[in-house]
């Protein structure tokens, strides 16, 4: 009958549109979004368009730029994450969020079988640094710690210690200007935390839920850092200095000894060769004479995001990102210090680092900042108590130090 | 009502409406939220362990010797920056008015500063005095580190804020000006009357509701100052200010009840201010116009 | 002479900027206020950029759609206000005022949850909604003060004298409206223009990041450094716009009445 010919003829049309409609619908490859710093050399970029070209088309990568600072990364990431945003998908971590991300539920733990991937052969610092709780909550990529640059046709013997650093420079007038980080920010926490424990102390109990600050260190590294801040050889713009100004200081030709990360060494290659003629490296001065100084390390490891949509296929992506050859990748063409102990070794490496022996006995011995959820807190409440490193006064800080901190970590108040 | 004046009351608010709802629309929820917040123990950390604690996070605040010196910080920097941009604004408003000669050049230059984004403006400026690779100290023959020091280092924030927003004020100010009917200033010179009692009693009294306006909003930002003072110094030496306490809690800290606390009292704060406009210096709705 | 003295102060700092944009890289430390050796490195960089052109696209998009609402809104509100009788003129102005006045550190993680759950994150209109908001108060404020001192009696001599009312609004009510609304403008617009808070808190492609959002994502050539030559030279860029906008619109700030009461 006519009529329920033609009905069928309708129901087959749109069975015909619907199939399509569905078919349109089936994902192509799976882009997998990295939230990352704009890496100015590229050397990310090239890491994730061959990791994608390796996986045989099963998924994409896709750089999304985060802002250039550190703390402005976070907070753009803690945001979104904590909104439970399904874009994110590989995350470059700053060292110092893991215990947060990991606390809050933003990030996956890695499986014991990719975990042992990831950190097969790596530094330990650098593994401990992406660990919290026993589990590994990301994947280490690339680090970073901070040496002692300083004049070689001005400074002869290399000091061991900082109470002779100090002494040489003022003897020095007024080419001995020391650089350092004493602004009231992230840094001032570096430099404490690395005193500390070059004193032998650490800022929080072993389970990390605790203030720990033993009196004899913390008063050995409050006095170093109020001798450095009073001495004629610091820079009068010490309260205010971060790496950056620094570097400037240092490469401006004034100063004969500088306490910072290696990305001085190629800038002062390239903007003041006269100063880069006459640089040397060495290890971060002792606080203790003959206990080896222990510098606090840096760097980013891969997350992968908690509501992400391909976790299995993020997890594979971030595994490749990491191993060897875009860790050398990354360290010959960005001067980002890598992870894998091996490469250290490695000729290319060596090239763009001279120092890399230097590194890798300084990552070595390396210590993790305070690993808590609230070290946001924490390191405010550090960089609070003491700022300005001239006004410090060892005895009465020691306990302000303790309160201030175990406040943050209570979460108690205004710091 | 009368009827003409229930028509007129309708109109009034059919007008009114569109710019209500865009405000409303936009604000209301965040502003009731952020004060919903502020009477719970929230981080963002630990979403699980939220609870209501009342007026817990206020007391916490106001018993704070951190606020307490950031209000005082906060006052300090508004009174000195809005004093002088007032009378560097009424200079530049009358340059602005008076220019013969390169008008568009005057009045352009004028207002760049305004234009230019303030995290830069900051930044620059804290370069310029920077001891070691400004050009402040190089010109001056100083020595000093201008931002190391407490004084000195509001002397810069003051003077970068100054910089940036008098032209906020020169323009409100202008268009106060352009309001000044020129033959009532020809008739008070010819009456006999010197150009300072021409400003006080004919241009001032008819410029003062741009005045009020210019003011007004102008001390509600400079309350709020945050950029300048987070580039500058991060609130270090002394120099944080209300919203510096407010942007560590919330944001570093993801302290979400603390955080939420200190933006209300913030806001109290500038309630405050705003009423001692309205009512001690006569700042006025807008009367109508007698027919 | 004073007018070059003002000049010389308003544009020390301006001049300081545009000289670290021409710096190249080894020379930002000199102490100079001019530099020794000019370079175009900076702006290369910049425009080089695919982020930062569709940043100025966006910036100029946004600024401009929210100054013509936050501006025909206020103006609408404005005259309600100035020459309307009405009860709830005054709330109107302070709750105005009140938005005006809160935190906008605070504002941002509620507006952020908003708009991500109705689809305005990272797109024009969720960038124009909290402009035009935000600028609203001052604009209303403003007009309605501006109103205020206009003689509206004006309007009702021109059309006495045979005017009809368009007339009489256009040659007459809307020079002597002129400055007050062009002020208005121009001060949405830097508004709209320079805000860096909502910026990067509600965008996250070039779909509608802003330029001081994308001046945050600039880095220098290495992790610590700071990339202050391409933010100088950026931020030149970013201002020339501005000025622009301000030599065309600062004619419209004269004296309107003497435009207008020739027929008085």
């Amino acid at each position: 009958m006519p009529i329920r010919r033609s009905l069928r003829g309708i129901l087959a049309c749109a069975g015909a549109v619907v199939a399509m409609a569905c078919a349109e619908q089936v994902p192509q490859t799976p882009r997998l979004h990295w939230y990352v710093f704009d890496e100015p050399s590229g050397a990310f970029a090239q890491a994730a368009r061959r990791c994608a070209q390796r996986s045989g088309g099963r998924y994409e990568i896709g750089i999304r730029p985060l802002p250039a600072d550190a703390d402005q990364q976070r907070e753009q990431l803690v945001r979104r994450l904590a909104a439970g945003d399904r874009d994110i998908d590989l995350i470059g971590m700053d060292v110092i969020w893991t215990a947060e991300f990991a606390q809050a539920g933003w990030v996956m733990p890695w499986k014991p079988d990719e975990a042992d991937t990831v950190r097969d052969g790596r530094l330990g610092s650098a593994v401990a640094s992406a660990t919290y709780r026993s589990t590994l909550w990301a994947a280490p990529f690339t680090t970073n710690t901070q040496l002692l640059w300083y004049r070689t046709d001005r400074v002869e013997a290399v000091p061991d210690t900082w109470a002779e650093m100090i002494e040489t420079a003022e003897r020095l007038g007024r080419e001995g200007t020391i650089q350092a980080q004493g602004e009231r920010y992230e840094g001032l926490t570096v430099l404490f935390v690395s005193l500390l424990a070059s004193a032998g102390g650490t800022v929080l109990g072993p389970d990390g839920d605790s203030v720990s600050l033993e009196d004899e260190p913390t008063r050995r590294a409050l006095a170093v850092m109020h001798r450095l801040a009073t001495s004629p050889a610091a820079d009068p713009s010490l309260a205010n200095a971060r790496e950056d100004q620094a570097r400037l200081a240092f490469e401006s030709g004034g100063s004969s000894f500088m306490l910072n990360y290696p990305f001085v060494w190629p800038s002062a290659k390239a903007n003041a060769a006269e100063v880069a003629r006459h640089m040397g490296w060495a290890r971060w001065p002792a606080v203790v004479s003959g206990k080896p100084s222990r510098v606090t390390i840096g760097g980013i490891n891969i997350g992968i995001g908690a509501h992400s949509l391909f976790p299995e296929l993020a997890f594979e992506a971030a595994t490749c990102i990491v191993a060897e050859p875009h860790q050398r990748l990354a360290a010959a063409l960005g001067g980002l210090p890598p992870t894998i102990a091996a490469l250290y070794d490695d000729a290319q490496v060596r090239d763009r680092f001279p120092f890399a022996d230097l590194l890798r006995e300084t990552l070595r011995d390396g210590v993790q900042r305070p690993r808590t959820p609230f070290y946001a807190d924490v390191s405010l409440a550090i960089s609070h108590a003491l700022h300005p490193m001239a006004e410090i006064d060892p005895d009465r800080d020691v306990t302000r130090l303790r309160e201030a901190v175990r406040r943050a970590l209570a979460s108690e108040g205004l710091l | 009502m009368s009827a003409r004046s229930s028509a007129e009351a309708r109109l009034a608010w059919l007008l009114c409406a569109p710019a209500m709802i865009a405000m409303l629309v936009v604000t209301a929820y965040p502003m009731l939220y952020a004060l919903w917040l502020s009477l719970f123990r929230y981080d963002l950390r630990f979403p699980d362990l939220r609870r209501f604690v009342g007026l817990e996070n206020y007391a916490s605040v106001l018993s704070s010797e951190v606020w307490w010196q950031a209000l005082v910080n906060t006052l300090m920097i508004t009174v000195g920056s809005v004093a002088m941009e007032l009378l560097l604004g009424f200079v530049f408003a009358l340059v602005m008015h008076r220019a013969m000669l390169g008008r568009r050049l005057v009045r352009t230059s004028l207002l760049v500063p305004y234009g230019i984004i303030t995290v830069v403006a900051a930044m620059s400026w804290r370069l310029a005095f920077d001891p070691t690779t400004g050009f402040v100290n190089a010109l001056l023959g100083l020595e000093g580190p201008w931002l190391a020091e407490r004084w000195s280092a509001f002397f810069v924030i003051i003077l970068t804020e100054i910089w940036k927003t008098t032209p906020f004020m020169a323009l409100l100010l202008l268009a106060g000006l352009t309001l000044v009917p020129e033959e009532l200033l020809r008739a008070a010179r010819v009456d006999g009357a010197t150009a300072a009692q021409r400003f006080f009693k004919v241009t001032l009294p008819i410029m003062r509701p741009m005045v009020l306006v210019a003011l007004l909003f102008r001390t509600l930002d400079a309350f709020r100052i945050f950029d300048t003072v987070f580039i500058q110094t991060r609130g270090a030496q002394g120099t944080g200010t209300v919203s510096i306490v407010g942007y560590d809690a919330l944001v570093t800290r993801l302290n979400l009840g603390l955080g939420s606390a200190v933006s209300v009292l913030v806001f109290l704060c500038v309630v405050v201010i705003a009423a001692l406009f309205v009512k001690g210096f006569g700042l006025d709705v807008p009367d109508r116009e007698s027919p | 002479m004073g007018s070059v003295a003002v000049v010389i102060y308003a544009l020390i700092p301006v001049v300081w900027i545009v000289s670290l944009s021409l710096k190249p890289a080894t020379d930002l430390g000199d102490r100079r206020l001019i530099p020794r050796v000019l370079s175009l490195e900076h702006y290369h960089a910049v425009f080089r950029d695919p982020q930062f052109s569709a940043a100025l696209w966006n910036s100029a998009g946004i600024a401009g759609l929210s100054t013509v609402a936050a501006v025909l809104l206020g103006m609408l509100a404005a005259y309600a206000i100035a020459r309307l009788e009405f009860p709830g003129r005054r709330v109107i102005l302070a709750a105005a005022l009140s938005i005006a006045m809160f935190p906008p550190v605070s504002i941002i993680g509620p507006l952020f949850d908003v708009w991500r759950s109705i689809g305005l994150y990272d797109t024009w209109a969720g960038l124009i909604l909290p402009y035009m908001t935000f600028t609203l108060p001052l604009a209303i404020w403003t007009l309605s003060a501006f109103f205020r001192e206009i003689p509206w009696e004006l309007d009702k001599a021109a059309r006495v004298d045979g005017a009809t009312p368009l007339q009489a609004f256009v040659h007459v009510i809307a020079p002597l409206a002129a400055p007050g609304v062009f002020t208005a403008a121009i001060l949405v617009f830097i508004f709209a223009w320079n805000d860096f808070l909502f910026a990067i808190s509600l965008t996250s492609t070039n779909d509608a990041r802003t330029v001081p959002a994308a001046i945050a994502f600039f880095t220098g050539s290495s992790r610590f450094e700071q990339p202050t030559g391409s933010i100088a030279a950026a931020s030149v860029v970013v201002t020339v716009p501005i000025i622009v906008m301000v030599l065309a619109f600062q004619r419209r700030i004269v004296a309107g009445l003497t435009a207008g009461a020739v027929k008085g």
